[in-house]
């Protein structure tokens, strides 16, 4: 009803991602912007912003098992993992012990998620039993498992210090790791990774969007409150735990080979517990169990480094050669990590969401404060 | 001595139905899927079309039938207001019997009076609790035979073999209706013009309420002439949005949630409850809204009282845009529009808080705003027209089917109770009451000549008990004329100009002046527990109850602080000169307030008479 947003005669209103026409315009136009800086971005930046974009999908996912569902996972390095080699194999080229099958991107993304969606699906039991602390215990084992595993298959991984050379972004012919044109404009293969990405991003965070306000997202968040109650009200919590981890694990899955595609080249100790906790700093950071909070943790996250770097221009102790100096650029990023975790979580547990929903506030009482 | 002036009738009045049913169906026929009723239920608005409506009407007109309600009988309605309300009354019309109001809050000795002296054969109750009132004295009820209840909980229970579930009845009416569908049709079309179509009682400030007979001709009458009431001029906006609260057994309520809105074909929302009001408004943004005084004066302080409250920054945009729209409110006063300037100022202002303020009070998307049923103070009105809501006072009665003048957007005139409206006749008469003769004004009481007699003269005049003059072509209303007080100096005071001057105050919930043959004028005043409630824990003032914060000498000095204020807008032979305050929250039920929340001054005068002498002695 145009000018009476709450004015709501159905419940399918009432949940409607976006109920108004304005938060319609709002959202499109800001899709149409991110979408638009591709043609602006300089190729570094666009491959940050690719990897943004892909570690959002990543981060997403923890969202929906940690943030919605309850579940503390630190095991997620371990998905992206699966996710990255099983797009190299399917999708990268064999040569000597390594294997490859060399097939297109629309067989080898899908497969990386669904991959690890499987082993998501294995591992979920173990979720059945153990909650909190020892949950977090199990799944940090899956994580050594996981490493052991990567740097030993040599013909899969590349082995420990050699690495292999990730699956080609080839999709239906058209190869985005070569320079290409679109509406006049010349893409470099940073920027069509960032499109892409973007693209794959929208759908799956509309994905996970819809999944949490269905009747299987409110049951995550019903275990999350108190798992015996939701038990009570007849919630399956085997079943829905179930279907948290492997859903999860899908978007691990496909945000692991994704990245990797990218930067071209992975290497077996990338997979280990500090890359799961970075992922838990980014909905930590973000906001948990929030969409637009994972991306905004992945986002900042992955552009710490640029911002340390614009510190760094500034501060004169901070030096940016690894040996000399006061302080390092890896040193302060390291610190900033740290102390941005702990402040999120004493100041603002709700993350960089919480903070926009305080200025949202602030904007919706006005001119009032309450 | 004022010169009589008068104003010219109007065009002929549109009279194409005889009926507010006959306009109900032709709105079914013409438009059958607009949405004609909005009924909360379970946090979503359950819409009804005006087809779906018509339906609704001709099955409850058609259960009556079947219950034995013949044309001429008189069916009761208590209740608050709800989709089943508009339906009965509507199909009670549509039979060619009439319907009574009783408010919800009538207690059962009322309801005894009221449906004894209407000679109600059939009652819809609410609940259970409506239901109890009229079971207490049902021995003494020898015309009721059935009483519907709405709400089954509680009730199902009983076993008295004249309750029915409305859903029985509307059952009873869909056999009915299969049996002979013409029937109802046939009844509409039957309907005689001047026929009573509803019974209003007055509140009756003074004495038992008397009956107020409206007939067909003066509901459509009223109804065909809200263009130019409500909409001033120009068409009816496409989908007119009212909201459903004022209570529906008082004229003003009827005349929008009734007559307006079929008229108009608009869409009427059934707010949850009184108390949801607010959140009722801010979800629906009326484009029409009407309201007494109280509810203005509650708006414009809650909102001064929230700003407060808010952060240095909130108040600096407001009090800037505030004093904006006050200089804005000035000009409109004196010119009639903004003029350039006006408006450049107006739309810096609705972009920075002017907007956010009206969604918040519900008036984002109102056309017209009007206060009537009692005189508001000026300053609220003002504080209204700064913030860009385009508020009107109007004055009418239940006598006059709420017809009589209206202020008109651009010729505001702020006191006066603006022009009379097309059709409206307004004479002055020599000793200064209000005259008024139009199509809306009443048949007569009922069952009560001598009272009939007294208020309509033999050229169709009605005596409406207020006193005013003429403020070139506005009206200007001094005071009840029975309320009007002499002091023993001799100077004629009108108590309700005070006691609004009073009101305005956040602080004061009610006023009462007294000084009838007094020395001086003096005053009870009733707190505003929550306001005052909410003063007093800022300032460390512990206090229990109503009675306790009353006492506080604190609290005492608060309100003679309000007090000296509205002192300085009167003469000094009118100011108040003592005051005390009321010690308890005065209440329907004790019979100290009528049923909308007007006091009854020969009540309180008795009650606290000893804390009135004490103020003289």
């Amino acid at each position: 009803m145009r000018g009476r947003p709450g004015l709501v005669t159905a419940y399918r209103r009432d949940m409607s991602i976006l109920p108004t026409t304005t938060q319609r315009v709002w959202f499109f136009s800001f899709c149409i912007v991110v979408a638009g800086l591709t043609f602006f971005l300089s190729d570094d930046l666009a491959s940050r912003g690719a990897s943004a974009a892909a570690a959002a999908i990543g981060a997403i996912g923890l969202n929906l098992v940690t943030g919605w569902a309850g579940q503390i996972s630190l095991g997620h390095a371990f998905f992206l993992g699966v996710g990255a080699y099983t797009a190299a194999a399917l999708g990268g080229e064999s040569g000597g012990p390594l294997i490859g099958l060399g097939l297109e991107m629309w067989i080898w993304l899908p497969a990386a998620g669904l991959v690890a969606a499987l082993t998501g699906l294995l591992v979920a039991p173990i979720a059945f039993r153990l909650r909190g602390l020892y949950l977090a215990f199990v799944t940090l084992g899956l994580v050594f498992i996981g490493e052991h595993i990567f740097r030993e298959w040599d013909s899969l991984t590349g082995g420990i210090g050699v690495g292999r050379a990730t699956a080609k972004p080839v999709l239906f012919g058209y190869d985005l790791s070569k320079e290409g044109s679109f509406a006049g404009f010349t893409l470099s293969p940073e920027q069509q990774y960032y499109l892409f990405a973007l693209i794959v991003l929208l759908v799956m965070a509309l994905f996970a969007k819809n999944l949490v306000r269905s009747r299987t997202g409110r049951a995550f968040s019903a275990i999350r409150d108190r798992d015996i109650a939701a038990e009570i009200m007849g919630i399956h919590l085997s079943r829905s735990k179930l279907i948290a981890f492997t859903v999860s694990s899908f978007y691990a899955g496909v945000a692991g080979a994704l990245i990797y595609t990218f930067i071209g080249f992975v290497e077996p100790r990338t997979f280990s517990l500090t890359l799961s906790i970075v992922y838990i700093a980014m909905i930590l950071i973000g906001g948990a169990a929030s969409i637009m909070g994972s991306i905004m943790g992945a986002v900042f996250i992955t552009f710490l480094p640029r911002i340390v770097d614009l510190v760094a221009g500034v501060v004169p102790f901070i030096e940016e050669s690894p040996s000399g100096g006061f302080l390092t650029v890896v040193q302060v990023e390291q610190i900033l990590f740290g102390l941005l975790i702990v402040v999120f979580l004493i100041v603002e547990p709700l993350g960089l969401h919480g903070v926009w929903i305080r200025i949202r506030n602030y904007w919706k009482a006005w001119p009032f404060s309450y | 001595m004022t010169a009589t002036q008068q104003r010219p009738r109007s065009e002929t009045p549109d009279l194409s139905f005889s009926s507010m049913p006959a306009w109900l169906r032709a709105n079914a026929q013409r438009d059958p899927l607009r949405v004609g009723l909005r009924e909360k239920e379970f946090g979503v608005w359950r819409e009804t079309t005006y087809e779906e409506y018509w339906d609704l009407v001709r099955t409850a007109g058609m259960a009556l039938r079947a219950l034995g309600v013949e044309p001429g009988d008189k069916v009761a309605i208590q209740s608050e207001n709800r989709l089943a309300w508009v339906v009965t009354d509507m199909a009670v019309q549509g039979i060619q019997a009439a319907s009574v109001g009783l408010y919800s809050t009538n207690p059962s000795a009322e309801v005894e009076y009221l449906l004894n002296h209407s000679e109600s054969r059939v009652l819809i109750a609410e609940d259970q609790e409506q239901v109890d009132k009229a079971l207490k004295v049902r021995e003494r009820l020898p015309h009721l035979e059935r009483i519907i209840y709405i709400e089954p909980r509680g009730v199902n229970m009983y076993d008295d073999p004249a309750l029915m579930a409305w859903d029985d009845f509307l059952e009873l009416g869909r056999e009915q209706l299969a049996a002979m569908p013409g029937e109802f049709d046939r009844l509409v079309d039957g309907i005689d013009i001047e026929d009573t179509a509803t019974i209003v009682y007055t509140s009756g400030t003074t004495g038992p309420p008397k009956g107020a007979m409206l007939s067909h001709r003066n509901l459509v009458w009223t109804a065909g002439e809200a263009r130019s009431v409500i909409a001033g001029t120009g068409d009816m906006p496409d989908r007119a949005e009212l909201l459903s609260y004022l209570p529906l057994c008082h004229v003003f309520g009827r005349l929008y949630d009734l007559c307006y809105a079929t008229a108009t074909r608009a869409t009427v929302n059934f707010a949850e409850s009184i108390d949801t009001v607010v959140s009722d408004l801010q979800e629906i943004q009326p484009t029409y809204f009407p309201a007494p005084p109280r509810i203005w004066e509650k708006m414009s302080a809650g909102a001064q009282i929230r700003m407060a409250h808010a952060s240095p920054i909130k108040r600096l945009a407001y009090g800037a845009a505030f004093k904006a729209g006050m200089w804005n409110a000035d000009r409109l006063l004196q010119r009639g529009r903004r003029g350039f300037l006006g408006s450049v100022v107006h739309g810096i202002g609705w972009l920075l808080v002017y907007r956010s303020l009206q969604k918040k009070m519900g008036m984002s998307m109102c056309r017209q705003a009007v206060s009537g049923s009692a005189p508001i103070a000026p300053d609220v009105l003002k504080f209204f027209m700064a913030v860009g809501v385009p508020i009107v006072e109007g004055w009418g009665m239940t006598e006059t089917t709420a017809m009589g003048t209206v202020n008109q957007l651009g010729r505001e005139k702020l006191g006066t109770i603006g022009e009379p409206l097309p059709g409206c006749e307004v004479e002055i008469a020599d000793d200064g009451e209000i005259l008024t003769r139009h199509p809306g004004v009443f048949k007569g009481y009922f069952k009560n000549p001598e009272a009939t007699a007294e208020a309509i003269d033999a050229e169709g005049w009605l005596r409406t008990g207020d006193v005013g003059e003429w403020d070139e072509n506005h009206v200007r209303i001094i005071d009840r004329k029975k309320d009007i007080i002499i002091t023993a100096g001799g100077k004629n005071i009108s108590p309700s100009e005070l006691e609004n001057r009073l009101k305005v105050s956040p602080f004061v919930k009610e006023a009462l002046v007294i000084g009838d043959r007094r020395k001086f004028i003096s005053a009870l005043i009733g707190i505003e527990f929550d306001v005052a409630a909410n003063w007093a824990q800022r300032k460390g003032i512990t206090f229990t109850t109503y009675r306790d914060l009353s006492e506080k000498p604190e609290v005492i000095e608060l309100i003679g602080r309000q007090v000296d204020e509205a002192n300085t807008d009167f003469a000094r032979v009118e100011q108040i000169k003592k005051f005390r305050l009321i010690p308890k929250e005065l209440d329907h039920d004790q019979g100290e307030l009528t049923a909308t929340q007007k006091i009854k001054r020969k009540v309180l005068v008795e009650q606290f008479a000893d804390i009135i002498e004490e103020m003289y002695s």
